[in-house]
């Protein structure tokens, strides 16, 4: 029985070549679309599921309550770790990992490699997180404070592929032992590391790892089996209130801590401030999964149709089989079959171009996801899973309309009429609505997407940031001699000026509170401090609305005076920028030997608000100061042309000052860049999955219009022998398939505001919603409607009616 | 084996009601070759429709070897279709996708009959139909003539008690029309019953007994000349 079925479905699928091409093309495209989408998502969900115990490992954060809108901060107080370990007895054990994203010289022998990632954590790190060591053990790894572990990857490029342990490894100039090496599977970990050394090793004053308002360790505490991370939490919060407040005298407590399971991290944390994990973003994971699902849709409704549409022409099998005693079962059966038949070709090719296309998601994602069906039995139960559900979904509504066919009716006349047929013309046309309307739905948000990433790369961000070489000072000698060195990079042809600080846009910013004495009161204000010389507003090229820069000349200047923003005058009270200058303001110095020590100085000047940190981030009061402890960043200003020469210039006076390391620089607009990374790769999935979804929408209406062409011959043949010309004809059969787009449209407006409102709202600094992307997105749809329609129409309206009337 | 009595048949659109079988009584015994004449519209296909177990009397009973089927629920009406009886149709109604011998033995499919013995009564049958040559051609290769031996194959290929032919003769030229008239002879002269609609007055003198239709009612009735 099985045997005819297939025959009879592999004999359809040849004598209707065109017809079973767009049915898999269609279906195929929209598969692969799944299955590639699929698999990202499936590896962004396993972040951090191999570690054992994972599920009991909570990371502490907190929300700054003294702000407008709460921010959330990943680092947190060293005595949160100290806390919940002595006095929280459901804590089994806690970590801790200095937020220090400096990449640092690693040193053996004569190879020197500039290494990123390096964490300074606590010894118990490896308590907390299992990880897998191909050298040595986790235990006592991290007891002395000269270890160091490596990952595989690291001590490979040192050593090779022999046992580093018990070897020197050298962190500028300070000697390391190794004591381990990491397997090389850290892919779905959510810490970026390349190697670990003790918190011991930076020697950190004693006195400050007990502050509470020093924002600066990512925080982990794993649970005893059984203990409850909400009431854990609740705890945590009641204790930072009762028993940490009261003991606050200068500073001001304002966190409210929680606890973050370790496996939402990944994902659950795009709007973290400072943190500094592999990050995800669960709304594009969800938006990407959406569409995945669209596209899935339009692939089986494709069926749907073009299956209902083709049932006029299995009308007389149908008849014929019941005569001869098919029960209506057997039949639903047979389509059912063909159905998974059709879908079982569809999912072998989905697979093919899905093990061809994943090198290239892969490059695109810097992912390393395999496709490997005798490796991952799991997949191949999916797939056959899939071709079961998308084939029984694709083909149990025209089994159903095809079974029900009664033979009298269909196999009296040679052409099936249309009444039998009327009562699927609605789900047909239903079906079309709900595909362009999804497809409409994702032009708008593409073009939302492209407008705002746009904006974000070219918005004027107040500071001209082309041509700016942005490096760190290395070595003591350069340090020490920051002013001749920056002198002399200003004498080499093609550099216009030089600025060293720290504070640098794009680059990492200090916060800390300044003072401001308001009749008679000391406020304490948060702000960001940007510790810049004499020729950092130059440099930059930033604009004064008031007052004036910094002046070598004046000696007050260096320890006297401050700079602030606009928005600095507005959120410290100042009035305008004119009333701004002249006000006093004190600032905590930061010194381990005068912790108390206050500078205090004047306003000389306001300049204009320039954003120095991402879009996504609210302008924030700024205070500009001299302050050379601070000194760590090189910003140089290349002239546009010959960028190649000056930038060697630049390279040979590093050498002069560091010759032991070399220069390891990049240009400021890249760090801007850099920071839309995750927008820059949602619009080009969304741009490429929205074309998927368009096409594979557009096969199936292709084939639609073909059989609406096809049902109405005889009319066109009538219409055209009583006069009616081509464009006429041709705007009957085209105005049906527009309306529904019109339709289509109505639907996904308001459906696509809403989303893109949202998704515009995570940036601090977005574009209006643009009004011509929905008349754009309409129109464009109907364009290619018309146009899928129009070739068949075209080919109807000429074709010789003599023919087509005879045919009846 | 056949007893219909006062069968009605009433087609309804939204505003017109037509009668197309009034009052139709008639009987046809085992063994039997009747033909059904009249002009178009007379109601001769839906009778043969109705007798076919392939439509519902509106009133009217209809005893089909013993039981009472007129309002019989579908699976009994297929079951006993498959069963019993075969259909030949004017247009052949053979399926394209499938081969003449795939074609005959698609009774013998939903029946649940063997493969082997499928094989078997498929080859007598196309031999006897004399169109063997021919089983693994697809029907758009034949001619009319051989499209219909190969529907008339498919008919008797389960050996039913009943054949109905709805102008069997209608497609094709004279001589391959007398074949399949020498063909449906045969079978009734081996013990199969046969009712045949048809507008050729030629092919109803090879029918035992003539029944006339005229706007849903029989208007004569007689036996060959």
């Amino acid at each position: 029985m099985f045997k005819n079925y297939f025959l009879v479905a592999y004999r359809n699928l040849v004598r209707h070549k065109g017809f079973s091409f767009l049915n898999i093309a269609g279906l195929a495209l929209g598969l692969t679309a799944c299955l590639l989408i699929g698999l990202f998502v499936y590896d962004e969900l396993q972040f951090d599921k191999f570690l054992p115990a994972g599920e009991r490992v909570y990371r502490i954060y907190t929300e700054q309550t003294s702000k407008e809108t709460p921010e959330t901060y990943s680092p947190v107080s060293p005595m949160y770790a100290t806390t919940l370990k002595q006095e929280f007895p459901e804590v089994e054990q806690t970590a801790r990992i200095l937020m220090n994203p400096t990449t640092n010289l690693l040193v053996v022998g004569d190879k020197k490699i500039y290494v990123k990632d390096g964490l300074l954590v606590d010894s118990t790190f490896f308590g907390v997180f299992p990880l897998a060591f191909k050298y040595g053990s986790a235990a006592g790894a991290l007891d002395a404070p000269t270890s160091i572990v490596l990952t595989e990857d690291v001590a490979t490029s040192f050593f090779g592929p022999e046992n580093p342990v018990g070897k020197e490894v050298k962190i500028d100039t300070t000697g390391f032992v190794v004591k381990g090496v990491l397997r090389n599977d850290l892919s779905k970990f959510h810490l970026k590391v390349n190697y670990l050394v003790p918190l011991a090793a930076a020697q950190l004053p004693a006195a400050r790892m007990k502050r509470w308002g020093w924002h600066q360790f990512f925080t982990y505490a794993r649970l005893r089996p059984g203990a409850d991370a909400a009431q854990t939490q609740a705890k945590l919060q009641r204790y930072i209130v009762e028993q940490v407040k009261p003991t606050m005298k200068d500073e001001e407590m304002n966190d409210k801590p929680f606890l973050q399971p370790l496996r939402d991290i990944h994902l659950y944390s795009a709007t973290f401030k400072y943190d500094l994990t592999v990050k995800g973003n669960i709304t594009y994971v969800k938006a990407l999964s959406f569409i995945a699902a669209f596209i899935l849709l339009i692939a089986v409704f494709n069926f749907v149709n073009l299956a209902t549409a083709k049932s006029m022409q299995r009308a007389k099998e149908v008849g014929i089989r019941k005569t001869i005693g098919a029960s209506r079962q057997q039949l639903m059966l047979q389509f059912l079959s063909e159905t998974v038949l059709l879908t079982l070709v569809s999912v072998l090719l989905a697979t093919l171009l899905t093990a061809l296309l994943l090198p290239a998601l892969n490059a695109f994602t810097g992912k390393t996801m395999t496709f490997d069906l005798l490796r991952n039995p799991a997949l191949l139960g999916i797939l056959v899973v899939l071709t079961v559900v998308v084939g029984l979904l694709a083909g149990f509504y025209p089994a159903l309309v095809l079974s029900s066919f009664q033979p009298v009716k269909v196999l009296k006349s040679a052409v099936v009429t249309d009444g039998i047929f009327g009562r699927v013309q609605w789900l047909r046309h239903g079906l079309i609505v709900v595909q362009f309307a999804l497809s409409v739905f994702l032009i708008i948000c593409a073009i939302v997407v492209f407008r705002q990433v746009s904006y974000l790369h070219n918005k004027d961000l107040g500071f001209n940031r082309e041509q700016i070489m942005f490096f760190p000072m290395r070595g003591d000698n350069m340090s020490r001699h920051y002013e001749t060195f920056k002198n002399e990079l200003r004498q080499v042809p093609g550099v216009v000026s030089a600025s060293i600080g720290y504070g640098f846009p794009g680059d990492q910013v200090a916060g800390d509170g300044i003072i401001v004495p308001t009749n008679g009161e000391q406020k304490n204000y948060g702000v960001t401090q940007l510790m810049v010389d004499y020729d950092y507003l130059n440099t930059l090229g930033l604009q004064l609305v008031a007052g004036r820069d910094f002046s070598p000349d004046l000696k007050t200047d260096k320890d006297q005076a401050f700079i602030i923003n606009e928005t600095a005058v507005k959120e410290l009270g100042f009035g305008t920028p004119e009333q701004a200058l002249g006000r006093i303001m004190k600032w905590q110095v930061w010194s381990d030997q005068n912790p108390d020590s206050l500078k205090v100085g004047k306003v000389i000047g306001v300049v204009k608000d320039f954003h120095y940190k991402s879009l996504y981030d609210k302008l924030e009061p700024a205070v500009l100061q001299i302050f050379p402890p601070a000194y760590w960043k090189v910003a140089v200003k290349l002239k546009g042309d010959n960028v190649g020469s000056s930038v060697e210039g630049v390279k040979q006076v590093w050498g002069r000052f560091n010759p032991e390391s070399p220069i390891e620089y990049r240009f400021l607009d890249d760090n801007f860049d850099e920071m839309y990374k995750a927008e820059d790769k949602l619009k080009t999935l969304l741009w490429t999955f929205t074309g998927i979804a368009i096409f594979v929408g557009c096969l199936g209406l292709f084939g639609l219009a073909t059989y609406a062409a096809e049902r109405r011959k005889k009319e066109i043949g009538i219409r055209k022998v009583l006069g009616a010309s081509v464009p006429t004809i041709v705007a009957l059969l085209s105005k049906e398939f527009l309306l529904l787009v019109l339709v289509a449209a109505v639907i996904a407006f308001p459906a696509a505001w809403l989303a893109m409102s949202r998704w515009l709202q995570d940036f601090a600094y977005r574009i209006d919603m643009p009004l011509w992307a929905f008349g754009a997105a309409g129109l464009l749809a109907a364009v290619v409607a018309f146009l899928t329609v129009g070739y068949q129409a075209v080919r109807a309206a000429t074709a010789n009616p003599v023919t087509n009337l005879r045919a009846e | 084996m056949i007893k219909i009595e006062n069968l009605e048949k009433i087609y309804r659109t939204d505003e017109v009601q037509t009668k197309a079988l009034n009052n139709v009584s008639l009987e046809v015994a085992e063994g039997e070759f009747v033909a059904i004449m009249g002009p178009s519209g007379c109601g001769k296909s839906t009778l043969l429709n109705i007798l076919g177990l392939l439509d519902e009397p509106d009133g009217g009973s209809f005893t089909f070897a013993g039981t009472e089927v007129a309002h019989a629920p579908e699976r009994r009406r297929a079951a006993l279709r498959k069963q019993h009886i075969g259909f030949v149709f004017q247009s052949f109604n053979l399926i394209d996708e499938l081969t003449v011998a795939e074609n005959v033995e698609l009774p013998l499919i939903y029946l649940g009959v063997g493969a082997a013995e499928r094989q078997a009564k498929v080859t007598r049958v196309l031999e006897k139909m004399q169109v063997m040559h021919r089983r693994n051609h697809f029907p758009q290769q034949l001619s009319g003539g051989q499209q219909q031996r190969v529907a008339v194959a498919r008919a008797v290929v389960n050996s039913p008690r009943l054949i109905l032919a709805d102008e069997p003769t209608g497609n094709l030229d004279s001589s391959n029309g007398n074949e399949v008239m020498e063909l449906l002879t045969e079978l009734n002269e081996a013990g199969t019953t046969v009712i045949m609609v048809t507008h050729s007055e030629h092919d109803a003198r090879y029918a035992h007994r003539v029944i006339r239709l005229l706007d849903g009612q029989v208007v004569l009735e007689h036996a060959r000349a």
